[in-house]
């Protein structure tokens, strides 16, 4: 018997989803390829509202239905009271995310395709250790629920990592991206391009002075900017008050030139899909415009608890259930060519990457990180990498004067959009 | 099963072929503030088959339905045979081992109602809560999983084994004004629901300190003396310097090999470190590591010298040495790799008071908020500190992050306490994707000189 109609027998409200997931993967260690891969996964998880409260369970064994239901229900029995509504149905919005040029992609072709990433690095730095992780996926969510929603969609995620590292010495260089969409891009190698510069631009190493300096951010780098404002507009954390944001929606709290936009609807990106693990429609969700603080993300329960409306943001894996997440994030380009705010620097930093980024009290907005990746400028020009150098600051300070954000923005980390950030000035502390 | 995963292997045309199964149930409780955010069970059964096929590569195959063995074993074989490998690739000789590991909790919990463990979770919960008007919310976590486990091989071990987890967690979120601190405290074994009762103290501790932390300066960045307490010790000597200790980083890396050649001076003669995933009790512990190696202490620095180094079977072969049970992989979705188990720095001579009595101005860190290494280069949050002034422990700072260049740190270690303990953490390692990985640290207090602390 179907076990949403076996729960509705005993519960108010049922959830049933079921997630389905193919993957093949290929992976080169060192240079060459070495490991390849095939998953399959599959299992069920069950919200129920039973007098009132809330449970959960889930299940990957396909024989063990009766488990999941005696689960579910013991779940439900200690649930707390939430006002949770399982949404009735809503119009699909049409949000491209299945591409058979990536779901039809055999191991064969992710070799090839790793084997040019590899040969792209080395060709201008023959000492380097490569290491690429190619996956792609086939992912299938059916959300059903008591009131009549009965989505079902399917993804095909392509994401490629890649690890270089040089070592000379006792210096270490390691440069690390991560790229992903849902459909295929033609110019599936601008990423590896843009390594390879980064390593040439590398190669010479200048000293920096401790000083206060203006800092670029490159869109990579950028992430040390909005890793706490993405923990700031969680649903939850505004919940429970934990969130510096909370109450503060209105307020111009950033420079004029921030505008940070969720958006799971754009077709082909990594965090695209026409709805969240809830059932609820994605759609464009404007957290702040142009410095003003606009909204929060939230799944059913915070919104519930908050007594809003979920902003489609419900994501969950197998075992765990939902919780708010970002989708696709955006930094709003700006209107200035990166060249341009280079040119204008007269000395400074160029950061691309940071070491032990997420760390520490991230929620208050405080970072404190040595950079793995920068480069110092000079006259308007790139003169080199700098080592053992760290910044600091307070992102809800930093942000309130943003002297230029670039035109051009970058896809980095699967599911983010990023521009070049130019702060005026930052505390740099170099050790020799 | 055992039986069904033979003859699968019969099937098999790798060089090498192993499965693994797992069948697991675990218990999830969680407090966020006033609020359950879930109280629940999970069901999760799985397997994964790994082909070696010697002159082309490995081939992986993980799966949920168990129906049909043999066909998984084919898919890892086709896997394997997509690669192509130059130099055949080998694995290191282990001894043929067949057992079955069963554990005896004191109170398994397994037999425990969701409501009783809920009720503990709640207490917790309610003690950190209740602390203070500054805490604001709370995260309180009640986790059990008893996985059921079989491994069989080609080379015809069979092992199968019980493998219990528990664990608290209660974290405080305090706020004033703009203020927000938080501060955490966990325990976690492989025991029984006894290991987690009467924790009262670690809720008040955790509470305790996050508001604390309201009225704490931020340190001013720079360099100092710095005397780490053995959590914090416990995670720099894994993140800082026992990554590097991991085979799969040096094997087919002559640089890094160069770097980690043994011989090499990474400290003073005070400095003895070492790994060993076979003490009873510790979260690390396991008597075979994921490829069916057993497991045993490793000496890798020993008086200051670089000793020894962590090993799967084939980093083994490759390098010439032996398996030294470090292969390790965090469910069936994941092929083992090298890994740590319980790292240690050996406790030294050094008593507490000695150790900060000649520190004119320094700092003592507490606890790891977490930390991250790319090699040579580490950054570490500490969870709480202290100025140290005049060889007295002084006022709280807050936001203390350690950075440096490990070789350097090393070096620098200049004092090694008497005080030596394991730490019962809940603290799991990320590697590849593969997170978390039960591990344990232990340590005694440290000191070193001339460490970076960021700050404003």
């Amino acid at each position: 018997m179907d076990i949403l109609k076996q729960l509705q027998t005993q519960a108010e409200q049922v959830e049933v989803v079921q997630m389905r997931n193919e993957a093949a993967s290929a992976e080169f260690e060192a240079n060459r390829f070495k490991t390849s891969k095939v998953e399959e996964t599959s299992g069920v998880a069950v919200r129920i509202v039973r007098n009132g409260r809330l449970g959960f369970s889930a299940s990957s064994d396909e024989k063990a239905t009766d488990r999941l239901l005696a689960n579910v229900l013991e779940s439900a029995a200690f649930g707390d009271e939430i006002p949770l509504v399982f949404p009735a149905p809503k119009p699909t919005p049409r949000v491209k995310t299945f591409d058979t040029a990536i779901s039809g992609l055999p191991v064969t072709r992710l070799v090839e395709i790793g084997q040019e990433i590899v040969d792209l690095i080395l060709a201008v730095e023959p000492e380097a250790r490569v290491n690429v992780g190619l996956q792609r996926g086939i992912e299938q969510v059916t959300v059903r629920n008591q009131a009549g929603t009965e989505v079902s969609f399917q993804r095909s995620p392509l994401s490629i990592g890649t690890e270089i590292s040089r070592i000379e010495g006792d210096d270490v260089l390691i440069l690390f991206d991560l790229v992903g969409a849902t459909t295929w891009e033609e110019d599936y190698l601008a990423f590896a391009r843009r390594l390879a510069e980064k390593l040439q631009l590398a190669r010479k190493i200048t000293d920096l002075r401790t000083a206060k300096m203006p800092v670029l951010f490159a869109p990579a780098g950028t992430l040390a900017l909005i890793l706490p404002l993405m923990e700031g507009v969680d649903g939850k954390n505004v919940f429970t008050g934990v969130s510096p944001l909370v109450g503060k929606v209105g307020e111009k709290l950033f420079d004029n030139k921030i505008t940070f936009v969720d958006d799971g609807t754009l077709d082909g990106r990594f965090g695209s899909a026409p709805f969240d693990d809830e059932g609820v429609p994605h759609r464009r969700n404007v957290l702040v415009e142009r410095g003003v603080l606009k909204s929060f993300l939230y799944d059913l329960k915070t919104a519930a608890q908050s007594g809003v409306e979920s902003t489609g943001n419900g994501s969950r894996r197998l075992f765990n259930p939902p919780q708010p997440a970002p989708t696709n994030l955006i930094l709003e380009a700006g209107d200035t060519p990166v060249a341009e705010i280079i040119a204008g620097i007269e000395e400074g930093l160029l950061v691309e990457d940071l070491l032990g980024l997420g760390q520490g009290n991230i929620i208050s907005g405080a970072f404190s990180n040595p950079i793995s990746l920068a480069f110092e400028i000079k006259k308007g020009e790139i003169v080199g990498r700098v080592k053992n150098v760290s910044i600091a600051g307070n992102v809800y300070d930093l942000l309130k004067d943003v002297t230029a954000v670039s035109r051009e923005t970058l896809w980095v980390y699967n599911a983010l959009r990023l521009p070049y950030i130019l702060l005026p000035e930052m505390n740099v502390v170099a050790k020799g | 099963m055992k039986d069904r995963m033979r003859s699968a292997l019969k099937t098999s045309k790798a060089d090498y072929t192993e499965i693994r199964i797992e069948q697991r149930e675990a218990t999830n409780v969680v407090f966020r503030g006033a609020n359950l955010e879930t109280a629940g069970a999970v069901v999760d059964t799985g397997g994964i088959v790994r082909c070696l096929c010697r002159n082309n590569g490995w081939g992986i195959a993980t799966f949920n339905s168990l129906d049909d063995l043999p066909a998984r074993v084919k898919q890892a074989y086709e896997c394997a045979r997509v690669a192509h490998s130059d130099e055949p690739i080998e694995l290191a000789p282990i001894p043929v081992s067949e057992e079955r590991i069963t554990v005896s909790l004191a109170r398994d919990f397994r037999g425990i109602s969701l409501a009783e463990k809920k009720a503990l979770a709640e207490g917790y919960n309610s003690i950190v809560r209740t602390f203070s008007d500054k805490i604001i919310d709370t995260n309180t976590v009640y986790q059990d999983s008893f996985t059921h486990l079989f491994f069989a091989s080609s080379d015809g071990t069979f092992i199968e084994e019980e493998r219990p987890m528990i664990t608290v967690v209660a974290a405080a979120i305090a706020r004033d004004g703009d203020n927000v601190q938080t501060a955490h405290e966990t325990h976690s074994g492989q025991r029984g629901f006894e290991f987690v009762q009467d924790c009262e103290q670690l809720a008040r501790t955790a509470a305790q300190r996050a508001v604390e932390l309201l009225s704490a300066e931020a340190v001013a960045g720079g360099q100092y003396p710095v005397v780490i307490d053995p959590v914090l010790a416990g995670v720099f000597v894994h993140e800082a310097f026992g990554h590097l200790s991991e085979s799969d980083f040096v094997y087919e890396n002559p640089k890094a090999r160069e770097m980690m050649v043994l011989g090499r001076r990474f400290g003073q003669d005070l400095l003895t470190v070492f790994e060993d995933g076979s003490i009873p009790g510790l979260r690390g512990t396991h008597r075979y590591d994921d490829e069916g190696t057993p497991t045993r202490r490793n000496d890798l620095i020993r008086d200051g010298i670089l000793v020894g180094r962590l090993h799967s079977r084939e980093t083994a072969a490759k390098m010439g040495e032996q398996p030294t049970g470090n292969a390790r992989a965090i469910n069936y979705r994941h092929p083992p790799i090298v890994r740590m188990t319980n790292t240690a720095i050996e406790a030294g001579t050094t008593s507490f008071e000695e150790m900060i009595k000649g520190i004119k101005l320094g700092i003592y860190a507490c606890d790891a908020y977490g930390g991250q290494t790319a090699l040579e280069n580490f950054s570490f949050s500490s969870g709480y500190a202290y100025m140290i002034r005049d060889g007295q422990i002084a006022e709280m700072v807050k936001d203390v992050i350690l950075a440096g260049n490990l070789f350097t740190t090393l070096m620098n270690i200049d004092a090694i306490g008497n005080d030596f303990q394991w730490i019962h953490h809940a603290g799991g390692c990320g590697k590849g994707g593969q997170a978390p990985l039960p591990v344990a640290f232990g340590a005694p207090h440290v000191r070193i000189q001339d460490v970076v602390i960021g700050g404003k």
